[in-house]
């Protein structure tokens, strides 16, 4: 037996990361605003009207990167899917058959339409109904790609568990790593401004983020551990597979991040004291905002890993 | 470490360290089965899979021990299950190929062969 499409696919694997990496931050643009900016924004209505452009821009320059990788990505899978050359694949009727008889058409479809409303909504987002649907859409056009993987074809019970944690981590790493650009825009904000409600603002983002990161972290390793349950399956397939390999090497680089992640919130946060002036505080605006720029940098790694482990066998198919 | 999250991620490792699950879209069994002999040629042959499939991308060809097709071509795909029927095609050995897309857009395909007769 020979596993067609075993290799790496480089153009499928490039393609996926930047559309994986663009639709988090994406939809964690939409959970930031939501969950920090709005509440912060709320006592500090100086910074609204920058802090809301700045998370609107983020958000359709990430929908809009995308959309476009999304479309080459449904090309590229038509081409894998029917082992037909690429210039058949586009004049015959494969296109069609894949968007119409297979699940991860019909996935590509129910996506599509999300992304359509997702930017209806960022075009009105001056109305707070439109925010909410903003952040519905979003939500749904990243944990529809869990139906697009392999938890989408895990046959019985253990496909709807394993949907449910595929879905919940997409959801937790878009929180934590798309979150992470507007946040680093915020904090440049508030370093550029330089005030009194700038610096409340903040802090209050900080925190708020900081304990979203936790309840994202805590999300991540339990999904994450039941995905791996599901697609490694023992520890000896963890170290003697390329898939398993490929996953602990995601795991030092998510370790790494959740280091970054501690300094900002033990060290660096209760520095960010109320004088707007003050040198410390400053020092402290500064290190935040490069710490989150590096942590943004390793989450683009691993959403390359996530780019390659998307198509490899996984682990448990190979024991 | 706080000791609840030790709580929770010991039975956690444990259970990835002994845990079993089946693989994606390879052949768990098929009916007749794999390298059995029957007495007589069945009406069909089906392959249960580990994983659910694609109908659109899923395809079985069986030959006969003259390496003609003795299937009548019509794979029928239901979930992780694919079938397809046979015309008459005598005893002998008989090659089953197949070819399947899971769900998760993975390839993979294998062939394995049963005996009609003595």
């Amino acid at each position: 037996m020979d596993w067609l499409g075993a290799a790496i696919d480089g153009p499928l694997v490039v393609i996926r990361a930047i559309h994986f990496a663009a639709t988090a931050v994406t939809v964690g643009a939409m959970i930031f605003r939501a969950v920090v900016a709005e509440p912060a924004l709320r006592s500090t209505p100086v910074a609204i009207a920058v802090v809301r452009s700045q998370i609107r821009l983020i958000a359709s320059i990430g929908l809009a990167i995308a959309a476009a990788t999304g479309l080459v990505w449904f090309q590229l899978q038509a081409v894998s899917m029917s082992g037909l050359p690429i210039g058949e694949t586009m004049t015959s009727d494969v296109l069609s058959t894949v968007l119409n008889e297979t699940q991860f058409g019909l996935m590509s479809k129910v996506r599509f339409a999300l992304a359509v409303i997702l930017a209806a909504c960022l075009v009105y987002d001056r109305f707070a109904q439109a925010r909410w649907l903003a952040l519905g859409s979003a939500l749904g056009f990243l944990a529809a790609i869990a139906w697009t993987g392999h938890a989408g074809s895990t046959p019985g019970e253990m496909g709807d568990l394993h949907l449910a944690a595929d879905a919940l981590h997409l959801i937790a790493a878009a929180t934590w790593m798309g979150g992470l650009v507007p946040l680093a825009l915020l904090l440049a904000a508030g370093r550029r401004n330089k005030g009194l409600a700038w610096a409340s603002l903040a802090r209050r983002a900080v925190q708020s983020f900081s304990t979203l990161g936790i309840v994202s972290v805590g999300t991540l390793l339990a999904t994450g551990i039941v995905n791996a349950w599901i697609l490694v399956g023992s520890i000896h397939a963890l170290i003697v597979t390329g898939y398993g390999q490929l996953l602990m090497l995601k795991l030092v680089v998510f370790a790494i991040m959740l280091v970054f992640a501690a300094i900002n919130r033990i060290w660096l946060t209760p520095r960010l004291g109320f004088s707007p002036e003050n040198e410390p505080q400053l020092e402290a605006l500064r290190q935040l905002t490069r710490n989150s720029i590096i942590e943004i940098a390793l989450g683009l790694t691993i959403f390359a890993i996530v780019g390659v482990l998307g198509t490899l066998h996984p682990a448990i198919h190979l024991m | 470490m706080h000791r609840p999250a030790i709580v929770v991620i010991i039975p956690l490792l444990l259970l990835l360290v002994t845990g079993e699950a089946s693989a994606h879209a390879f052949l768990d069994r098929a009916e007749p089965r794999v390298g059995n002999t029957v007495a007589t040629a069945p009406r069909e042959v089906t392959l249960w899979f580990t994983q659910k499939l694609e109908p659109a991308f899923s395809r079985v060809t069986i030959t006969n021990s003259a390496g003609q097709r003795v299937d009548t071509g019509n794979t029928r795909v239901s979930g992780n299950q694919m079938s397809v029927s046979l015309r008459s095609g005598g005893a002998g050995m008989y090659r089953v190929n197949w070819r399947v897309l899971s769900v998760d857009t993975h390839t993979t395909d294998g062939s394995f062969t049963f005996r009609v007769g003595q």
